[in-house]
């Protein structure tokens, strides 16, 4: 296990920046087969333990050592970025948060791995392919400028035990999408009629912080048919008389109820964990989140996993199946990478399938494949009802690709959290949807001004 | 007689006093009791939390519900993945600490002297150039930092750390010192030199203990700086050897998911040292009071 | 200069003649400037290599033109200008005049007080990410430890503590004042200790106590550095994220940003550092000032005992 120390050793100590660039020439030739690698510390150890594995396999199938570094998400992300501003970049990191490929890529700072994604072109799905397929704006094309090894989704996550106690069964819960989120409010009143105070239906995050509440808004707004707001070649359709409608009911429902009371008041201003904290308390019914990590997090506790149901997306109110939005993550090469060659060799390595689903199992499955072949192939993804109903959602079933892999605006205007503001504005401010609509329209279509994408 | 009423009335002018102290002391004692809540209430929530079997953060409990005290036992056995280095990583913070204390504490004590006692010449230039420093918040010269860290070859370097947070105490030390040295008369300096002694010798002799109580402050301020700042820490070091304890602590926002209670209980722990530390030193603030402070 | 005339007395027979190197010199002669120059040279060493190229650097980064106009019609900008100068305004000096009173309170004698001082600077002593994550925690309307208290002593809800722009932004200002009061009170608690003794002796054998103690002993003499102690955390203050980000997160719907966390989340959250920079670089006109209001003050006369 190798780390960024080697290179400090070898470098030398405090030395100024002339003396810096005497040291590096004694490293080029090892240089030749090592690469930097800052991966990201996994949720759970048995991910960073998967990681360590298939480096190490990599290293003695092929010779070359991959110097690698796993730091925790918060200082990963601030070296990343310091590192792409400043010029001292490593060879190999994920992108994190997902969004990065596509605003780099942008920027002309990543390097084109087309080759690399196309050793698995078949194996992979087209949302995978989708969003690693972004737009160069000093090329002036489209290229793969990321490899897509995982992929998020959010299912709904629901305390049986609530359920029943307010005296209802899971079957019971509907499947069309209103009725299923009206079903919650139900469950709420019951369990408020039984003095349990401070207990809410509906875990929606009406917030602006964290990734969820635009994954959240997006989902409401496929639903109601608002799906192609962003089309494939980034343009933006806001005036589309359908996704009009969609983007004003996907404003008003979560508004409406938040403020007949169904979802808690302090919802408004949750930060990332804050849901998952009052999940864990029991405080509300159901929660909308990211990734099965909310089961995975008590998976030593008998009662309480067993008592969890993760279930997809509820039908439309039309029927239909929703896909789900699915956030793929990258593995991305910068310019300015000293050893392109290794970076790309191990990329090739990682993403067979059988490396990629051993990875993805040893991690215990928190994290889920991005080819298809590997769930119906492997029925260790469906030996857990968690992650059946999770990986069913996200690998198995429909899923589209984040809007920003279709135009980088669109991850300012997540960064921005334009619509969760929208919500707010309505809760807060008092907005009407169509208020509330106008204004987020205005700013996002500021915001695409900026990322003008030449249609060929 | 008169000698009665004059005893009278001062055993009554006496108990008005001793009433008027009590009652002072009573509305002191209950001013004290308003701090200690003040102070406590944040830390008794993250106390709730770490003594939470469950790391339940939320619910509608005043009072621990099942305490237990096995987060503090992870914490301390490295019981727990993300704690798996965690004396090691204590120990690395130690080390930063006690070396920023000090090189802060040397190298502004010095820089002091020689502007404000010695009178250098165009010292001036240097202490309002020291300001230069602030100018940008540290938080955003974050990215210029690791930029220069890599060019000085020390990258992932528990050195860069501390040249980093040295370079935010100092300043800030300079000004506390020659603020706090004005009030110390120049004449010691001056009667000292005559007797002969040389300026390391004035330096270690008489401005190093008049100064006892700013040394203090502005150590404790350096150390808690580098004991408690992360931003850096998250930029510098990157193998979980070369972490400090605040670098740890970043592992527990990877997700939405955290064991919170072993969180605070981390927390607590490696908020134990630097009070040791200051109350260790605290003492010498009074004996600066004491030994120094003459009027000459 | 005093010293000057020490030395004259010192070394009588010594020639004053004008060099260029005696002009730099000034009044210390001999091994005595190499003296005052070693002492200054390991600050000065840290401060080329650590401060110069940083500063320079991140000023170049937060130098486009271009970023400002991003900046300026960012829809946020604006609240965050008025939370800035509110969130500074306000917590720097009621801090500041907390931490005044607190110092006169811990001069007082007798054991408790020196107990209740360690007590008193755990907020110090703790490290920030955790604690204010717990601040967060605590202040939640639904299920946080101050509403619970609320409801358990008075049987009422209290307020969505993080719901509101104004309610959220005092949670933010009254983290920071929980957090740094203790830090400056200490400082001002060694100012006091450096006034000398016999300075209260005198005053009380001429009658004065309290009140009029402070306004003729302990006002003029920690005026100054009373003054010195707020610009400085006033600088301080504005590039305190830590307060606002994990308090509030900037919300609801992004109102109670301050600069330093739009600067934050334009740097990392949006990968757009130069905007970030810019976003700090903004406030330049408030802080130039300030500083040169510092640097004269660093040269101001000495307390006249």
């Amino acid at each position: 296990m190798g780390n960024l120390s080697r290179r400090s050793v070898l470098r030398g100590t405090v030395c100024l920046a002339a003396g810096g660039e005497l040291a590096r020439p004694y490293i080029a030739n090892a240089a030749a087969t090592t690469a930097v690698v800052w991966w990201v510390q996994g949720f759970a150890q048995e991910e960073d333990v998967a990681f360590s594995k298939v480096v190490a396999d990599y290293e003695k199938a092929s010779g070359n050592k991959i110097d690698y570094s796993i730091v925790p998400f918060a200082p990963h992300r601030q070296k990343v970025i310091s590192a792409l501003t400043s010029g001292d970049v490593p060879d190999l990191f994920p992108a994190n948060p997902a969004e990065i490929v596509a605003l780099y890529a942008w920027q002309g700072k990543l390097v084109d791995v087309s080759d690399v994604v196309a050793t698995q072109q078949a194996q992979f799905s087209d949302t995978a392919l989708l969003s690693a397929q972004c737009y160069n704006s000093v090329t002036k094309r489209r290229s793969y400028y990321g490899v897509p090894f995982t992929g998020a989704v959010l299912p709904v996550h629901i305390w049986k035990s609530l359920v029943e106690k307010a005296g209802y069964k899971i079957d019971q819960i509907p499947k069309a999408w209103d009725a299923f989120w009206d079903f919650f409010k139900e469950v709420q009143t019951k369990l408020r009629d039984q003095h349990v105070r401070n207990v809410y239906g509906l875990g929606l995050q009406i917030t602006t912080n964290g990734v969820d509440p635009n994954n959240t808004f997006h989902y409401f707004l496929i639903a109601y048919g608002g799906k192609d707001i962003v089309t494939k070649n980034g343009q933006l359709h806001l005036d589309d008389a359908q996704v009009h409608a969609a983007v004003l009911k996907a404003l008003t429902y979560p508004t409406t109820a938040y403020k007949q009371g169904f979802v808690p008041a302090s919802a408004i201003n949750w930060n990332d964990a804050d849901d998952n904290n009052a999940f864990h308390a029991k405080t509300i019914v159901m929660d909308i989140d990211g990734t099965i990590s909310t089961e995975v997090a008590i998976i030593k506790e008998k009662q309480d996993y067993d008592d969890i149901v993760t279930m997809g997306l509820p039908l439309s109110n039309e029927g239909r199946p929703v896909p789900s939005q699915l956030t793929v993550v990258n593995a991305l090469i910068p310019q300015g990478a000293k050893n392109v060659v290794v970076a790309k060799d191990f990329l090739k390595y990682f993403i067979q399938p059988q490396v990629n689903n051993e990875w993805l199992k040893v991690g215990l499955g928190r994290n889920i494949p991005i080819m298809p072949a590997t769930v119906r192939n492997d029925p260790w993804w469906a030996a857990d009802p968690h992650r059946k109903a999770y990986s069913e959602q996200g690998v198995l079933g429909e899923t589209v690709p984040a809007y920003w892999a279709f135009n980088p605006a669109y991850a300012q205007v997540q960064n921005e959290h334009v619509w969760s503001t929208a919500w707010i504005d309505m809760i807060n401010g008092g907005m009407t949807a169509e208020a509330a609509a106008r204004k987020a329209a205005k700013r996002i279509n500021d915001i695409f001004a900026q990322y003008p994408i030449e249609q060929s | 007689m008169s000698a009665t009423i004059a005893a009278r009335a001062v055993g009554l002018a006496g108990r008005r006093a001793r009433r008027r102290h009590a009652l002072t002391e009573a509305g002191a004692l209950a001013f004290g009791l308003l701090v200690i809540v003040w102070t406590v209430l944040p830390i008794y929530n993250i106390v709730m939390v770490a003594l939470e079997p469950h790391g339940d953060v939320f619910s509608d409990a005043v009072w621990p519900r099942h305490p237990s005290l096995a987060s503090f036992w992870i914490v301390v056995s490295q019981g727990y993945w993300y704690l798996e280095f965690f004396w090691h990583q204590f120990g690395n913070s130690l080390y930063v600490g006690i070396a920023v204390t000090f090189l802060t504490l040397l190298i502004g004590s010095l820089a002091s002297f020689s502007i404000g006692r010695m009178r250098i010449r165009y010292g001036w230039l240097v202490s309002n150039a020291a300001l230069l420093t602030y100018v940008i918040p540290a938080s955003f010269l974050a990215i210029p930092f690791y930029r220069i860290m890599q060019d000085y070859g020390l990258a992932n370097n528990l050195w860069s750390v501390i040249a980093a947070e040295v370079t935010f105490a100092t300043p800030y030390g300079i000004f506390i010192f020659s603020q706090y040295g004005r009030s110390i008369p120049i004449e010691l300096d001056e009667s000292a030199r005559i007797d002969g002694a040389s300026p390391w010798q004035i330096y270690l002799r008489i401005y190093l203990p008049m100064m006892a109580p700013a040394l203090v402050a502005v150590g404790t301020y350096a150390l808690l700086l580098a004991w408690n700042e992360y931003l850096y820490q998250f930029l510098l070091l990157s193998s979980k050897r070369n972490m400090t304890v605040p670098v740890a602590l970043a592992q527990f926002l990877n997700s939405d998911e955290a064991p919170w209670n072993y969180m605070m209980a981390t927390a607590i722990v490696y908020a134990v040292p630097p009070l040791i530390i200051y109350y260790s030193f605290r003492g010498r603030m009074t004996a600066g009071l004491t030994a120094g402070g003459v009027k000459g | 200069m005093a010293s000057a005339s020490v030395i004259e007395l010192h070394a009588p027979g010594m020639r004053r003649h004008t060099t260029v190197w005696h002009i730099l010199q000034g009044s210390l002669r001999g091994s005595e400037y190499n003296w005052a120059l070693a002492f200054l040279i390991p600050y000065t060493g840290v401060f080329l290599a650590f401060v110069v190229y940083p500063v320079v650097y991140g000023m170049w980064l937060g130098s486009n033109p271009a970023l400002y106009g991003d900046l300026f019609s960012d829809p946020i900008y604006q609240d965050t200008l008025v939370n800035t100068v509110l969130f500074i305004g306000v917590a720097v000096n009621l801090k500041m005049f907390c931490a005044l009173l607190m110092s006169g309170f811990f001069m007082r004698r007798g054991w408790w007080v020196k107990a209740l001082l360690m007590v008193y600077v755990l907020p110090w002593a703790v490290p920030a990410l955790p604690t204010f994550i717990s601040i967060h925690w605590m202040l939640n309307g639904e299920w946080g430890l101050v509403n619970n208290i609320i409801y358990a002593l008075f049987g009422a809800d209290g307020p969505s503590w993080l719901n509101s722009r104004w309610l959220a932004l005092g949670s933010a200002i009254y983290s920071h004042i929980w957090k740094w009061m203790p830090f400056w009170t200490v400082i001002l608690l060694a100012g006091r200790m450096a006034i000398p003794q016999d300075l209260y002796d005198a005053a009380k054998v001429d009658g004065a106590s309290g009140w009029r103690q402070f306004v003729h002993i302990n006002f003029p003499l920690l005026a100054n550095l009373y003054l010195i102690c707020t610009l400085l955390s006033t600088i301080f203050t504005l590039g305190d994220f830590n307060s606002v980000y994990f308090v509030t997160g900037g919300g609801p719907a992004n109102t109670t940003h301050v600069l330093a966390t739009l600067g934050i989340r334009d740097a990392f959250d949006m990968a757009q550092p130069r905007l970030g920079v810019a976003a700090v670089m903004s406030a330049l006109p408030l802080m130039i000032p300030l500083v040169i209001i510092l640097m004269r003050k660093l040269k101001t006369a000495e307390v006249q005992l």
